[in-house]
């Protein structure tokens, strides 16, 4: 099942490039028909996946490169679950706002299906080499996705997009070679592995994991963007179609806090521990710095875009809290940021569409043209800083529980985050959507189409679903997060402080009931 | 020993390159008495080549893994020896397939030009089987004197002109370093048999080897100026530049094959004791290779001098390998077949947009290739690609290759470097695409190009991509071709 949904995007690029390039009427509906296919089979996923079982479920392994040890290997878990339903939720939505793609229009469609394979793929990998393949495939529709479609700067901001993410991929395969030599040299037959659970079994010295660590972390943080690594990001932002936004900060970006969270703190624990220290304050620093430069923005998408930076900040503060609560914020703060963002990167682009401008300072009193509008970017706005009952709150909430045992002093720092969250969120709505309406163009400006309501409205039921129910998504991360810290607390002499594991919340909870 | 009697033949196991230079002679015959069109000559090398790829083919079966001395222990075809014909052959196939158009332009001067492409393949695959060192040296020449003069061959202008002397004067110079390297082995073990060497290590102790050292290191400072290897790389630009751009991807291609195999067996088979004398000396030339032609490259505005002095950082990848060991060495061959395969694409698809003779080759040139032909654009891409390493395409394949037999034989931080410099070289690699793809045309005229090349192109983007995916073959293929 987990191949089949890897490779039903493939198979669609494929059926999309067999359509004549003159019936360019056809191809993005018929991209979309076909994303529909991984939708439903990430829902089926979804819900099939078995509640409580924290190891990967529906493995599928199939040897690929056998002298090498290099297999097809495919697993889902808690961590992995709620990424690949995002992703399958966001290729359809974006490809319907993709009307404004005037040229090579057929070739978007494909780049988008195999981006989505890629994507899909680097989730659900349990194969380091596997995952390392899809991690770097994805860069090459990426990259055409934002150097052919993309605004003025556009081959700037691609080759920029390009290079920084190579980089940081470069020594991610110098440290999965060393592991799987390191494979070689522990195992009694001396063979190469790449296999995610048998490489857990390794004996890595300290220095060793000290190093791997660092390269791992270093392809991740470029990929998150943590500070001081996201500079890439506003250009690559800015000058991407709508459709590559929605995809990059909704899903691209996680691969980073993703590979974190998957590879690092199991893989290299006491590196972990001894490393918290570093990557938390620069988290902190990207929250601060992130919401900071986001107030002063005068572009409305790079407005958006450095919000991402504070909002990833968070979620890589959660990761390195090492607590339950804190790994749970991180994760399902990955899910939701990629909806509430990629809901604001959606609204940016039918503001542009209409009026093809990003400055903040062009607009002016757009909710009484355009209230529909205004109401979902509300919505988001909110959902986005964090407001009680929406997705972003539980995240946020859980980030900053979870944190304050294990690290309280940048806790308290990482929470004027929030403050600033509302800061550049509701001032740019202010300045976007209140006020007297001026200018003839933002007079007429036209409310959302049918067809934009129904791509929105999606987003803010998912948005609503995950403040009011997170259960749904968090009841599924739970055991695969407690076994993360299980794993580090064994191997390292770490103990996560109290409160900071599940147990200990639910012991409080049973004392306080006897 | 020298045996007494007339040695006897191995007719079979040199088949392949028999062929070649009687099929060269014919050629030349041929010309001679019946005058045939440039298409017929053309036609007949294919058909040489063809024959000869059928038997080492053949021959690929007999010839066992350790291999048999033939020719009074002069040739061995074991299994390395045998894929380097494999390679040799294949790519020039595909060179000579898309060479139609220049053997076409050098008009009476075909049949030369045809017969030096097929004694070039016979001198370099008589290179890599080179059981001694005065043999490899003939090789060596036999292979060597005829790109020279296809360097020259257009003859028209300076540029071609400056190609074919520096080529020349340079690699003649690199031939006499390699033999004076060959006269000091033999003046420290009396012997010139690689396996003679090898075994005079084994019964006796070298007390003072500083006369072997310095043969060694002559030895290999010739060889890797054929390869073109940092710091002997400095005739590669001028040479890609002004050769014919019909035939300088099936050189460069060759040339590596046979420099690199003879590399390999001296290195690795005569002289594995000395590893720790020679494996730090490669790994350094390597790592300059690598990080010199990726910064070299990035600079170059010439796309032939870019592929020039990509060359030379892959030909660090290559000596990375080759630096750890005889257990690098299956990766040596799997990097040798994968690139040559990218770089005969490349230069196709450059002689094809930029003419099969002229020297222009700018890379504004290929501004809005994609609009003047998809085809080329598409086939230059995937050969750039595979030759950036990204992952399902061969080159990932042959790089993950050399790293891993790297990291194994404890050069840590020559991965460490030859991964920053891949991901460096994305940056050229990626320039191009950039220009074919997302610059606007100074023309909007399309290129065409003739059948042989789509085929001999199409075939080569096949190649690399569908054993990108699935390169097991390969990888059974090039394991058989360990020194153990």
């Amino acid at each position: 099942m987990l191949t089949l949904l890897v490779l039903t995007p493939l198979l669609g690029a494929v059926v999309v490039s067999l359509v004549p390039a003159r019936r360019r009427e056809l191809h993005l509906p018929l991209g979309m028909a076909l994303s529909a296919a991984p939708l439903g089979l990430a829902g089926a996923v979804f819900f099939s996946f078995d509640v409580g079982e924290a190891s990967f479920q529906m493995v599928e392994k199939v040897v690929w490169w056998e002298p090498w040890g290099v297999s097809w290997q495919l697993g889902v878990d808690g961590i992995s679950l709620g990424m690949v339903a995002l992703t399958a939720v966001l290729f359809p939505l974006s490809l319907a706002v993709s009307d404004s793609i005037s040229h090579r229009r057929k070739a978007f469609v494909v780049a988008m299906l195999f981006l989505e394979t890629g994507l899909i793929g680097t989730f659900l990998a349990l194969d380091l080499l596997l995952f390392f393949v899809f991690f770097e495939v994805i860069l090459v529709p990426m990259y055409l996705i934002i150097g052919v479609w993309g605004g003025k700067r556009r081959v700037y901001a691609a080759v920029k997009f390009f290079i920084y993410t190579a980089f940081g991929s470069a020594l991610l395969l110098a440290a999965i070679i060393a592991l799987a030599v390191m494979h070689a040299s522990q195992t009694p037959e001396g063979l190469l592995s790449f296999d995610f659970l048998a490489l857990l079994a390794l004996d890595i010295s300290p220095t060793a994991q000290m190093w791997l660590f660092g390269a791992f972390a270093l392809a991740f943080a470029i990929k998150v963007p943590l500070f001081p690594f996201h500079t890439w990001l506003p250009d690559a932002h800015v000058e991407a179609p709508t459709a590559g936004s929605v995809l990059l900060a909704g899903v691209l970006l996680k691969l980073g806090t993703y590979g974190l969270l998957r590879f690092n703190l199991t893989l290299f624990p006491e590196a972990t521990v001894s490393l918290v220290p570093v990557l938390a304050v620069l988290a902190v620093v990207g929250i601060i710095y992130g919401a900071v430069v986001a107030i002063v923005q005068p572009d409305l998408k790079k407005l958006v875009a450095y919000s991402s930076v504070s909002h990833l900040g968070f979620v890589v503060l959660g990761i390195f809290a090492l607590t339950s609560a804190g790994l749970q914020g991180a994760v399902v703060q990955n899910v939701n940021h990629g909806l509430t963002t990629g809901a604001l990167f959606l609204l940016v682009g039918m503001l542009y569409d209409r009026r093809h401008t990003k400055q903040i300072s062009d607009f002016g009193g757009l909710a009484t043209p355009a209230p529909l509008m205004a109401g979902f970017f509300l919505f988001m706005a909110f959902a986005s800083i964090g407001l009680p009952g929406l997705n972003g709150f539980v995240g946020e909430f859980l980030v900053l529980v979870g944190s304050f045992p294990s690290l309280p002093s940048l806790t308290v720092v990482a929470a004027f985050g929030v403050v600033l969250a509302a800061v550049y969120m509701l001032w740019a709505y202010q300045r976007v959507f209140t006020g007297p309406v001026e200018g003839a163009e933002n007079r007429k400006l036209a409310d959302l189409t049918p067809k934009e309501t129904a791509v929105l409205a999606p987003l803010a039921a998912l948005v609503l679903l995950l403040g009011l129910y997170p259960g749904v998504l968090l009841e599924r991360t739970a055991p695969s997060v407690e076994a993360i810290l299980d794993r580090i607390e064994q191997n390292t002499d770490y103990e996560a402080p109290s409160p900071g594991r599940l147990a200990d919340v639910f012991a409080t909870a049973s004392e306080d009931e006897s | 020993m020298i045996p007494a009697a007339f040695p006897e033949i191995a007719w079979a196991a040199l088949a392949p390159e028999l062929v070649l230079v009687f099929g060269a002679v014919a050629l030349l015959l041929l010309d001679v008495q019946f005058k045939p069109g440039v298409r017929v000559l053309w036609r007949a090398s294919v058909v040489i080549f063809a024959v000869s790829l059928a038997l080492g083919v053949w021959q690929w079966n007999a010839a066992t893994p350790d291999g048999e001395p033939i020719f009074g222990g002069m040739l061995i075809f074991d299994r390395s020896a045998a894929l380097a014909r494999l390679v040799v052959l294949g790519v020039s196939i595909q060179a000579v397939a898309a060479a139609r158009s220049l053997f076409a332009h050098l008009g009476n001067r075909a049949a030369e030009g045809l017969a030096l492409v097929l004694l070039a393949a016979a001198g370099f695959i008589l290179m890599a089987a080179s059981q001694n060192l005065v043999m490899m040296f003939l090789g060596l020449e036999m292979g060597s004197i005829s790109l020279y003069i296809l360097a020259g061959i257009a003859g028209d202008g300076v540029r071609s002109d400056e190609a074919a002397l520096k080529y020349l004067l340079l690699g003649a110079v690199a031939s006499a370093v390699f033999i004076y390297g060959a006269a000091l082995v033999f003046a420290g073990t009396g012997s010139l048999d690689l396996s003679g060497i090898g075994q005079f290590f084994a019964r006796s102790l070298v007390l003072s080897p500083a006369v072997l050292l310095v043969g060694i290191g002559l030895l290999t400072a010739g060889l890797s100026f054929k390869v073109a290897a940092a710091p002997f790389h400095v005739w590669a630009p001028d040479v890609y530049q002004g050769a014919p751009a019909g035939i300088v991807g099936y050189m460069a291609a060759v040339a590596k094959v046979g420099g690199f195999a003879a590399l390999a067996r001296v290195l690795l088979s005569g002289f594995d004791s000395f590893r720790p004398d020679w494996a730090p000396i490669v790994a350094g030339i390597a790592a300059l290779s690598m990080v010199v032609g990726a910064l070299m490259a990035i600079i170059s505005s010439d796309i032939r001098r870019l592929l020039a002095y990509s060359g030379v950082a892959h030909a660090g990848f290559i000596l990375t390998g080759l630096a750890s060991g005889a257990q690098g060495s299956s990766s040596v061959w799997l990097y040798l077949a994968v690139y040559t395969v990218q770089l005969v694409a490349a230069f196709s698809v450059i002689s094809v947009v930029g003419g099969a003779v002229s020297s222009g080759s700018d890379l504004s040139d290929y501004r809005g290739l994609y609009r003047r032909s998809p085809f080329l654009a598409m086939v230059l891409s995937v050969s750039l690609l595979g030759m950036a390493g990204l992952p399902l395409t061969t080159g990932f394949v042959a790089k993950l290759g050399v790293f891993l037999s790297a990291w194994r034989g404890d050069l840590e931080w020559l991965v460490v470097v030859a991964v920053v410099a891949s991901a460096m070289a994305i940056y050229l690699y990626l320039r191009v695409i950039v220009t074919m793809y997302m610059r606007s045309p100074t023309s909007e005229d399309p290129v065409l190009c003739d059948w042989p090349t789509a085929w001999s192109l199409g075939a080569a983007t096949a190649v690399t991509v569908v054993l990108g995916v699935f390169p097991q073959p390969l990888l059974k293929l090039v394991e058989s071709a360990v020194y153990l």
